[in-house]
């Protein structure tokens, strides 16, 4: 088996030992929602500042219907997927017919769209309040209401959330995602609808940002505004881009940074956000590459240095 | 039979004509030159036939059915391949890969677009690797793109607009900022490739153009002044005054 | 129709200061061609230099002087000791890095002046209403219009009739034309990012008696001013003036019915111009 496997399935087993099952299981849920940008970001270089969009809605929808209609697990996740790729391709269609900074800032403003409904539909979404009280439904006996049964179920998630990644990502769409980030132009001639694609990558990008938001939902018990808003937006672009855009795994690694970072540093100062964007300013003019370049390099030099 | 033809073709930038009522005739299995000072239009009438420019007014013909208004993405699907005057290729990619993509998107069958490992198309993998062979650069298939020449680099661009295995050949350019040995070696070529596809070929070099092409055209300030052989381009007056009347840019 | 008239005026007042939201994002994007998510940010700090120096000066008239000439120097230091080395990074860098100032910015103002919204009453000259005839209309809301447009106006002026406005304008066509002509291109980025800063802190510094502030202010600001730039086109100096009177007047027009969608209305009027023409209402193809 690769050493990325045996490292991955080996951090999934001892993560819960290490950390509170609850704080591991938002570790994976997020790096399937970096997953799902890195789609876009990274292999398509579409920069999509409005993930949550699709993350939110995901949540909000799913956990309407797990708390009014009591549906089971697997029903809410499908839910999920669906209004995330649904929402994608709406956002998406609009999206893709620019590039550059126009791209960039109709996502993010599409993004305050879909929040401002968020925030003035109280009646549904509960407002600045969130939706509380979502249940996590047994499946096939097993409560997951214990932090370690869900632990479980979300870990397996995340492996078949890479798993399917990392065969989309290694198909021929992974190699035209990528040909259409090196050169849009050439892409286009030799004979691919790059707009049809783009979109394409939108809504598998949703469809991930979906899973991982009916899944925060169902962790939580419930759905903060903020899972809406245009800081978890940026959030999980700069721990895509701290884990390293140009890998498969990087916003694995930066889901760990990222929430690591969060957790303990929010505890303790309620101005934390202010240390994020700190953080974000040094990344980017130290960092660049992020992690999982900078681990790249480290290996070929030493293995350069044990050469001469 | 004519296999590409246009009719009154015009492409007008607000007051500027790029192109302006250009009628042309490309002969089946033929090398057909077109040739002219900059500005003249000749990369605008190339973009006109492969569809990233849509006309002002006139038709394109391939095979006597009229193209016309086809958008850029589906000009490789109707057999059209082109390669840029600016090296335009996949930095991040392998040789191989480069050519893989052109390819695969003409390949009969997407089948297993998002779930198939990209290396198991043995056909769509041959035909990459006989595209590169055909410019002489299958033993550098696995190399990154930055590790090859500039004059490589333009035997790529020739590649990828070979991988789609397509019936005429948009060339524009393709000796541009090559030595004269890598130019040698790409008229060789370009003379190999004769014959197999038909071939429109934008160039500068004068003695490139006299030597592979069977008819040549020539453009100024977007109209067509001239056509004919070789031999009778040369005696041409109206060609001689509009090069060398101090007009090339 | 008096709450229509009203609404309307509103919306003017409103829509100017978009507009002058969306001109300095519009120099800014066009020029340095960089994502800038601490526009809003900017924004807020102009509307909190104002309070400050309000009360520390006394005088409603040097702290409308005085706040935006400090953002237009945070602008400055921002652009030298970040921007100015990120213009070759990539989209992705540019926008973490902005919208990370924009966490500090709007996190500092509540370390300095606390997470609770703050009402500010305009100078005493300006309180109370007038009597237009078909309406009574607050005299602080005229002063916006008439003070907004102005600005407005004269930045118009000195893009479209000076020499260095000429030198911007050129900047957001071309850069390489203009450095090639002799201009230093850092300078020009370093006093558009400054410029755009200053039209984001006046439109803050006039904003705060309006509708008081809040450390979330930023935010809300910046979408709009994006919204804005889609609608108008990057760099399209005009088609910003336009979109954002626009928008303003439609907002102000939905909130006399409907109060609730008035945000989303913004939104939503994007999202449709842009369905029917993707390039924005003055974009080209």
């Amino acid at each position: 088996m690769k050493k990325e496997t045996i490292l991955l399935l080996a951090a999934v087993l001892v993560l819960p030992l290490v950390l509170r099952p609850a704080i591991a299981s938002e570790i994976w849920i997020f790096a399937i929602l970096g997953l799902g940008l890195n789609l876009l970001l990274g292999y398509t270089g579409l920069l999509s500042f409005g993930q949550a969009t699709f993350f939110g809605s995901a949540a909000y929808v799913a956990g309407w219907l797990l708390k009014h209609y009591g549906i089971n697990v697997f029903l809410a996740l499908g839910t999920g997927v669906l209004v995330g790729a649904a929402s994608a391709a709406l956002v998406g269609y609009l999206c893709v017919q620019r590039s550059g900074l126009y791209f960039i800032m109709l996502t993010f403003a599409l993004n305050q769209l879909f929040y401002f409904v968020a925030y003035q539909w109280t009646s549904v979404t509960g407002g600045e309040d969130g939706m509380p009280g979502i249940p996590r439904p047994a499946f096939l006996g097993i409560d997951f209401n214990e932090p370690l049964p869900y632990y479980v179920f979300v870990s397996a998630l995340f492996l078949l959330s890479l798993w399917i990644m990392k065969r989309i990502v290694e198909s021929p769409l992974g190699r035209i995602l990528q040909a259409i980030r090196e050169n849009e132009v050439r892409a286009e001639a030799v004979g691919y609808d790059v707009a049809r694609f783009k979109l394409l990558a939108f809504v598998i990008g949703g469809a991930f940002s979906g899973a991982a938001g009916v899944l925060y939902a169902m962790l939580f018990g419930i759905v903060p505004l903020e899972a809406i808003g245009f800081v978890t937006s940026g959030n999980v672009v700069f721990a895509t881009l701290i884990g390293g855009s140009g890998s498969l795994y990087g916003p694995i690694i930066g889901s760990f940074v990222f929430i690591w970072l969060s957790e303990s540093v929010s505890t303790l100062w309620a101005r934390w956000p202010l240390l994020l964007g700190v953080a974000f300013v040094i990344v980017v003019l130290f960092l660049r590459g992020g992690v999982v370049e900078a681990w790249a390099r480290f290996w070929s030099w030493r293995s350069s240095k044990q050469k001469t | 039979m004519a296999i590409l033809e246009t009719k009154n073709l015009s492409k007008a930038f607000g007051a500027l004509a790029a192109v302006n009522d250009v009628s042309l005739r490309i002969e089946a299995g033929t090398l057909h030159s077109i040739i002219g000072p900059n500005g003249a239009g000749k990369t605008t009438l190339f973009n006109l036939l492969t569809g990233t420019t849509a006309p002002s007014s006139g038709r394109i013909l391939l095979d006597g059915r009229d193209i016309t208004g086809t958008p850029a993405h589906r000009a490789a699907h109707l057999g059209l391949a082109r390669s840029f005057q600016r090296t335009n290729v996949f930095p991040a990619f392998s040789l191989l890969d480069n050519v893989w993509v052109a390819a695969f998107a003409c390949a009969p069958s997407w089948k297993g677009l998002l779930w198939r490992r990209a290396d198991r198309y043995p056909e769509v993998s041959a035909r990459a690797l006989a595209a590169l062979a055909d410019v002489g650069l299958a033993d550098k298939a696995g190399r990154p793109v930055r590790e090859i020449s500039h004059g490589e680099q333009r035997q790529l661009e020739l590649a990828i607009a070979l991988a789609a295995a397509p019936r005429v050949l948009l060339l524009d350019e393709p000796a541009a900022g090559l030595s004269p040995e890598e130019t040698k070696r790409l008229v060789a070529l370009v003379r190999a490739l004769k014959g197999r596809y038909t071939i429109v070929l934008i160039e500068h070099k004068i003695d490139i153009i006299m030597s592979v092409s069977d008819r040549i055209s020539v453009m100024h300030f977007g109209s067509l002044i001239a056509e004919g052989t070789p031999a009778e381009i040369q005696r041409n007056h109206e060609v001689r005054r509009a090069y060398l009347g101090g007009v090339a840019a | 129709m008096s709450l229509l008239a009203g609404q309307i005026l509103n919306g003017i007042a409103t829509g100017m200061l978009y507009a002058l939201m969306g001109l300095g994002l519009s120099l800014i994007t066009g020029i340095l061609n960089i994502p800038n998510f601490a526009h809003g940010a900017l924004f807020a700090v102009g509307a909190y230099l104002l309070v400050t120096a309000v009360n520390v000066l006394g005088n409603f008239w040097i702290g409308l002087v005085a706040a935006p000439l400090g953002v237009a120097l945070l602008g400055l230091a921002i652009e030298y000791a970040g921007i100015r080395r990120l213009y070759a990074a990539g989209h992705d860098y540019q926008l973490l890095f902005t919208f990370g100032l924009s966490l500090i910015l709007a996190e500092g103002i509540i370390l300095v002046w606390g997470p609770v919204g703050i009402s500010h009453l305009p100078p005493e000259v300006l309180r109370g209403g007038v009597d237009l005839g078909f309406t009574f209309y607050p005299k602080y809301r005229l002063f916006v219009m008439v003070v907004a447009g102005l600005l407005v106006f004269l930045t118009w002026l000195f893009l479209e009739k000076t020499r260095y406005g000429a030198i911007m304008r050129a900047g957001i066509e071309n850069k390489e034309m203009v450095s090639l002509l002799g201009i230093d291109i850092h300078r020009l980025f370093t006093a558009a990012f400054a410029l755009g800063a200053y039209l984001a802190g006046i439109a803050g510094a006039l904003t705060a008696p309006i509708r008081g502030l809040s450390p979330g202010m930023g935010v809300d600001m910046l979408g709009i001013a994006f919204v804005v730039v889609a609608l108008g086109g990057l760099g399209n100096l005009l088609g910003a003036i336009a979109a954002g009177l626009l928008i303003g007047v439609a907002q102000a027009l939905v909130a006399a019915y409907w109060t609730e969608a008035s945000t989303v209305v913004i939104y939503a009027v994007m999202a449709g111009v842009l369905l029917v023409r993707p390039q924005g209402l003055f974009g080209i193809r």
